[in-house]
């Protein structure tokens, strides 16, 4: 700027660098991510949120993810307390190896005598 | 193709199955309030919830409609989590037990009007690869991975005797872009083999067959 040597012809832009693709499945697996995590990512329809498979994982051990909701139905054998890796309180995990086993079904729902 | 092991189940009923599912499964009265992100949490373009079905067995009378029991809703990444890692996983399963992920509003049912005038992809499973391969479907709606704005309806894993089956509902069946959109994207989130059949159904078919998984359009590479 203080270089008074500088023609202003030299200042003339270029191209921005991009790179287009013709087929979405050519999207690379990274696509709208930082290397910080995902980012909210702007498509001609509007904004979108989007995360990739990777950022999706790492949510999965947030303290926030731990605990299962207060309203979730109960359905034995599905989401029955016990039977996953469930904590027994909120945030409080139960030490390791004291997983309760899958608890055996008293009446299996059917069995397939073929 | 399930015909002859449905056929099986019902004679087979022992009378446990059916009391379970009249006890337990309920009209969802009053509604859930939509489910919020929580502060820190990553909010998702939807708001989606988990429902689960099991087909009734001896009681013929019990509709698809009264076995669907709503598990939970969520409007956040964290939240999808909570309840994720608190559902039993697709293959320990057993029986004639669906898993649905559907947007918020949106019950999956044909019949559905935002349904009403779509159909879904279809692929068949080998025993064993259900929770792998729904997962990796869930996460690809969940992050918005398909690109085709609305149409994603929701998705389904269907345990069943001899294969697992996996689906994914879209809005308009007439709209082939989206539809062979959808596909490319399923082949590429789930890694499927180039030479993976894939087929689609159409909810008019399905209403007028009385079958989710019968008479479908093939598809090949």
């Amino acid at each position: 700027m203080s270089d008074k040597g500088a023609s202003p012809q030299t200042l003339s832009g270029r191209e921005i660098p991009n790179r287009r693709i013709t087929d979405i499945s050519n999207i690379p697996s990274d696509y709208s991510t930082t290397p910080g995590g995902s980012i909210f990512s702007t498509t001609p329809g509007g904004t979108r949120i989007f995360y990739d498979r990777a950022f999706l994982m790492q949510c999965r051990n947030s303290p926030l993810a731990k605990t299962p909701p207060a309203n979730m139905a109960n359905i034995p054998g599905v989401t029955s307390p016990g039977e996953i890796d469930v904590p027994k309180e909120n945030g409080v995990q139960p030490p390791k190896g004291d997983k309760v086993d899958k608890p055996i079904e008293e009446n299996p729902q059917f069995e397939m005598d073929i | 193709m399930n015909n002859k092991f449905e056929a099986l189940k019902a004679e087979d009923s022992s009378g446990s199955g059916e009391e379970e599912a009249e006890n337990r499964i309920e009209p969802e009265s009053p509604p859930r309030p939509p489910p919020k992100p929580g502060p820190g949490e990553h909010p998702l373009q939807y708001n989606y919830g988990f429902w689960y079905s099991r087909k009734s067995q001896g009681n013929k009378n019990t509709s698809y409609d009264q076995n669907l029991k709503l598990i939970g809703t969520f409007a956040s990444v964290e939240q999808f989590w909570r309840h994720y890692c608190h559902i039993a996983r697709p293959s320990d399963l057993t029986g004639h037990t669906d898993y649905h992920l559907f947007k918020e509003g949106i019950r999956p049912m044909w019949e559905d009007t935002a349904n009403r005038n779509g159909g879904k992809w279809i692929i068949r499973l080998k025993k064993g690869l259900a929770s792998r391969c729904w997962e990796n479907l869930i996460l690809a709606i969940l992050g918005e991975q398909f690109m085709v704005g609305e149409e994603i309806c929701g998705a389904v894993i269907s345990i069943r005797y001899a294969e697992d089956i996996l689906s994914l509902w879209n809005r308009t069946e007439s709209d082939t872009v989206t539809t062979s959109r959808i596909r490319d994207t399923l082949k590429r989130v789930l890694n499927l083999p180039p030479n993976t059949i894939m087929e689609y159904k159409t909810h008019v078919d399905s209403m007028k067959d009385n079958s989710s998984f019968r008479n479908t359009d093939v598809f090949m590479r």
